[in-house]
């Protein structure tokens, strides 16, 4: 039974983070077209605003949201100045990379300046450990098992069920069509740029309570959230949510059997196979949607 | 048969020639006028990150395929020299020839899960197979050192000249040499019938497909073709500096180098070399500002990016268009070329 | 009745393709609007100059007498001038009832939505028995259909049709044509662009032949032009 728990726990452990770090990835590819390469300094951005409103006392609950706004309004600038002026151009996809690895680079650099590169952690969601069939978790493991899904469903509600969320889901189907019923297509890039920096933050400062932060904490979840997003397809939000889980057990799975040692390679072996068998991901219908 | 002074457009290969052997005769000079090991150093830099950057140019610009992997190979060429030469002792000179041999194996070797895939899905292989060959670096450090890197690793010997004490004078005129050959190399390759079938591709791979050009093929032999300078320019780079580390597999040098391509212009080879020229000397002019430097580098990258999209090729090309357009008035209005 | 719509010496086109040269044209004065032509010869970007999705080189537009040119997509549908493009990709994943919501999303259109939504729903009765389909599962002449509904949600003061029956079959065409005719009927005026010229002698009576990028021919109502006249007027280019 040892086995079983361990492997359920830490899949829907990692299972969880992945999702919380690939969604806002897929968000943006599905809406605007483009692959950000800032999302991983989002993460870490996103801890470290926490790290610096915990250092003045603020309490938790309210560095929480306020990091969230916060990473919001920076992810809604990046947009606004590396993103928006290259709508239109032919190779936009190509530029785009470039101009976000640039401000990551930018962004990265920024924060080993005015942080230093000494480690930092930020508080647990939750302080303590308890044992769970048989299996040592910390509280802080189950607080993201359980906010996890809250938030993907939060997001859910919003875009299929909110006259902005549905903004959104036209931009991701038909931009053309979008103009002419009138919506604000530079705004709601805006906005979906916003809401992936919040996601991304939400992803680092979950990262930041276990692990030690450092400005190059984010070059991995982002490598790690691509991997999710193409095996769960490109081509929507929810086919990278199950491809985040599947993951997430895949690996814990993996790191049982074959030791921590081995996964990396195992995942870059998923990346490679899939893209080969069915390169549009493993749950991804042929038209992109948003939902 | 040459053109007439002033029509922009593909240049004969005869007129290329001479201005390449002028344009390398006068680099060929500048240690006379630059004697201080510095100003050399940061020569050989420009050299050894011209070449990496106008091989990705083959890949980038021409073949149209984004090759995220491609400063993995210039750190396959870094160990593969330092491992060769260091831990089997095997003669400098032919560690760097296998050094570029093994990243053209390594290229070719990541082309077959790519060969028909478009565009994004190409940058994620690319990319999850630079992060893995660092990893597997990394975690093999009983041979490569790890986070550490590899320390006295064998220097290039020429003849019984003392390569340490000569104020890279040597060292100079080998980076020279390593470009030079770089660049005849790609321009040949470029205005050849397989370079052109390369380019038809990127510009409309159905109808070059209908044609006849095998995707599969022109693909793996433009990777390939991309790989073995820059692994030799890996290998030399470890034999100039003495040592090997784990940065080249880091953002910050792919983010660099990438800029020199898109700064000088893709799909050209010069443009590349040109940027390197511009962004390793302004990298060096602020070397003393720290953690600013590579702050201010990517704000730079990021303006022109924004501003100028063919990059300093494309503001070249225009500006002598301008001029060339007041030298011959009755010269039509000619479009400008789009591959070089 | 004045013009609604004028197009006066308009040049657009592509990069360094010119498409449109010296275009001009009025709709309104003379009831709807029917714009014919052989095919790539600026139809369509005439349409897309006018609904702001391109940007005209030089010329103006003037609707309802107030320039528009160069106006934004948004700040056009804001002044009730719709655009239903051609072909029917639409929003592939949105649900009927979707498409129509996201029709009344302008200011403009919002507080006649359940006015308009009722109207939209006894025009085309079919759509009422697949409210909750998504587009992508419907046939073509149903997502014609959910265009054109989408964009009478957007509360038109003008509506341009860009080949509504494009790839139909001929019975589902008459019934698109029927459902225009009431949409018509109801008092929007319509500028429609079709290759079927039956179509259009049904919609209106000033036609526009469209030809490499000018207004080749104008017929207003009264000029007695039969079937034939203009079946060769086309076909003779």
């Amino acid at each position: 039974m040892g086995a079983s728990a361990e492997i359920l726990f830490g899949g829907l452990f990692q299972g969880s983070l992945y999702a919380m770090m690939a969604v806002g990835l897929a968000l943006v590819w599905t809406t605007i077209g483009v692959f950000n390469f800032s999302h991983g300094v989002f993460m870490m951005l996103g801890a470290y605003l926490a790290w610096q409103f915990v250092d003045i006392g603020l309490p938790l609950p309210v560095v929480l949201p306020l990091a969230v706004v916060a990473m919001a309004a920076i992810g809604w600038l990046l947009q606004a100045s590396v993103v928006r002026p290259l709508i239109g151009r032919p190779n936009i996809v190509l530029v785009v990379v470039i101009t976000t690895l640039a401000a990551a680079s930018l962004i990265e650099n920024g924060v080993l300046e005015l942080w230093g590169p000494r480690s930092k952690q930020i508080p647990p969601l939750l302080e303590g450990n308890t044992t769970i069939g048989g299996v040592g978790v910390s509280m802080h493991q189950i607080a993201i098992i359980v906010i996890t899904p809250v938030i993907l469903a939060a997001l859910w509600l919003f875009l299929n069920r909110t006259r902005l969320g549905l903004a959104l889901r036209a931009v991701a189907q038909n931009e053309d069509a979008s103009l002419l019923v009138g919506l604000n297509v530079t705004a709601l890039y805006g906005l979906a740029f916003a809401i992936a920096a919040a996601l991304a933050a939400l992803a680092g400062i979950f990262l930041g309570g276990y692990r030690f932060m450092s400005p190059v904490m984010g070059a991995d979840p982002l490598l790690k959230a691509l991997i999710v997003v193409v095996f769960g397809g490109i081509s929507s939000i929810s086919g990278p949510i199950f491809a985040a889980y599947l993951i997430g057990f895949f690996e814990a799975a993996s790191n049982y059997y074959f030791g921590l040692y081995w996964t990396p390679a195992l995942l870059f072996a998923v990346l490679i196979l899939t893209l080969m068998v069915r390169p549009e991901g493993m749950f991804a219908r042929s038209s992109r949607s948003l939902a | 048969m040459t053109r007439p002074i002033g029509t922009p457009g593909r240049a004969s290969w005869k007129e290329e020639a001479v201005g390449m052997v002028l344009g390398f005769a006068v680099l060929a000079l500048l240690p006379f006028l630059f004697t201080d090991a510095y100003s050399r150093h940061v020569l050989i830099m420009v050299f050894i990150y011209a070449v990496v950057a106008s091989n990705w140019d083959l890949s980038l610009g021409y073949g149209g395929v984004f090759n995220f992997g491609h400063l993995a190979l210039f750190g396959i060429g870094v160990y593969a020299y330092g491992l060769l030469t260091k831990l089997m002792g095997l003669d400098p000179w032919l560690a760097l020839v296998a050094s570029g041999i093994l990243a053209t194996a390594a290229a070719i070797l990541v082309t077959i899960p790519i060969l028909r895939l478009k565009g994004i899905y190409i940058i994620l292989v690319t990319f999850g197979f630079a992060q893995l060959v660092m990893q597997v670096i990394l975690s093999q450090s009983d041979y490569t050192g790890g986070t550490q890197g590899m320390v006295r690793i064998p220097g290039l010997y020429w003849f019984d000249h003392n390569m340490v004490r000569d104020g890279k004078f040597a060292y100079f005129f080998l980076a020279l040499g390593l470009l030079a050959a770089s660049t005849v190399f790609l321009r040949v390759f470029v205005r050849s019938r397989i370079g052109a079938g390369i380019v038809a591709l990127r510009d409309n791979e159905e109808y070059a497909i209908a044609r006849g050009i095998s995707l599969v093929r022109q693909r793996m032999i433009t990777l390939a073709a991309s790989a073995f300078f820059t692994g030799m320019a890996g290998a030399f780079y470890a034999a100039y500096q003495r040592n090997a580390s784990i940065d080249v597999f880091g953002m910050s040098l792919a983010t660099i180098i990438l800029s020199m391509v898109l700064l000088g212009g893709t799909s050209t080879i010069y443009g590349a070399i040109i940027a390197s020229f511009v962004l390793t000397v302004f990298a060096e002019l602020m070397a003393d500002f720290g953690a600013w430097r590579p702050i201010i580098t990517a704000l730079l990258i990021i303006v022109v990016m924004l501003a100028y999209p063919t990059g300093l090729a494309g503001l070249i090309r225009a500006g002598w268009a301008a001029t060339a357009g007041r030298l011959r008035r009755t010269a039509p209005a000619a479009r400008p070329a789009e591959t070089t | 009745m004045s013009a609604l719509l004028e197009v006066s010496d308009l040049t657009a086109g592509y990069g360094q393709v010119t498409v449109l040269h010296r275009l001009s044209m009025a709709a309104g004065e003379f009831g709807n609007v029917g714009l014919f032509g052989p095919n790539g010869h600026g139809k369509t970007t005439l349409l897309r100059a006018i609904s702001g999705l391109l940007r005209p080189n030089s010329g103006t537009i003037r609707f309802d007498g107030e320039p528009i040119t160069g106006l934004s997509p948004r700040a056009i549908v804001a002044r009730g001038l719709i655009h239903v493009p051609q072909g029917n990709r639409l929003f592939p994943d949105l649900t009927i009832a979707d498409c129509l919501a996201l029709g009344a999303y302008s200011a403009h259109a919002r507080p006649h939505e359940e006015a308009n939504r009722e109207k939209v729903l006894s025009i085309f009765p079919k759509l009422r028995e697949r409210w909750r389909q998504r587009v992508r599962t419907l046939s073509g002449g149903e997502r014609q259909m959910v265009s054109i509904g989408t964009a009478l949600m957007s509360h038109p003061r003008l509506l341009i049709l860009d080949e509504p029956t494009l790839g139909l079959a001929p019975k589902i065409k008459d019934e698109l044509c029927a459902a225009v005719l009431a949409i018509s009927k109801g008092g929007v005026p319509l500028i429609v662009v079709e290759q079927d010229v039956e179509f259009l002698l049904e919609l209106s009576q000033h036609l526009y032949l469209v030809n490499h990028g000018e207004v080749a021919t104008e017929i207003r109502p009264g000029q007695t032009m039969d079937h034939a006249e203009i079946m060769s007027m086309y076909f003779g280019h």
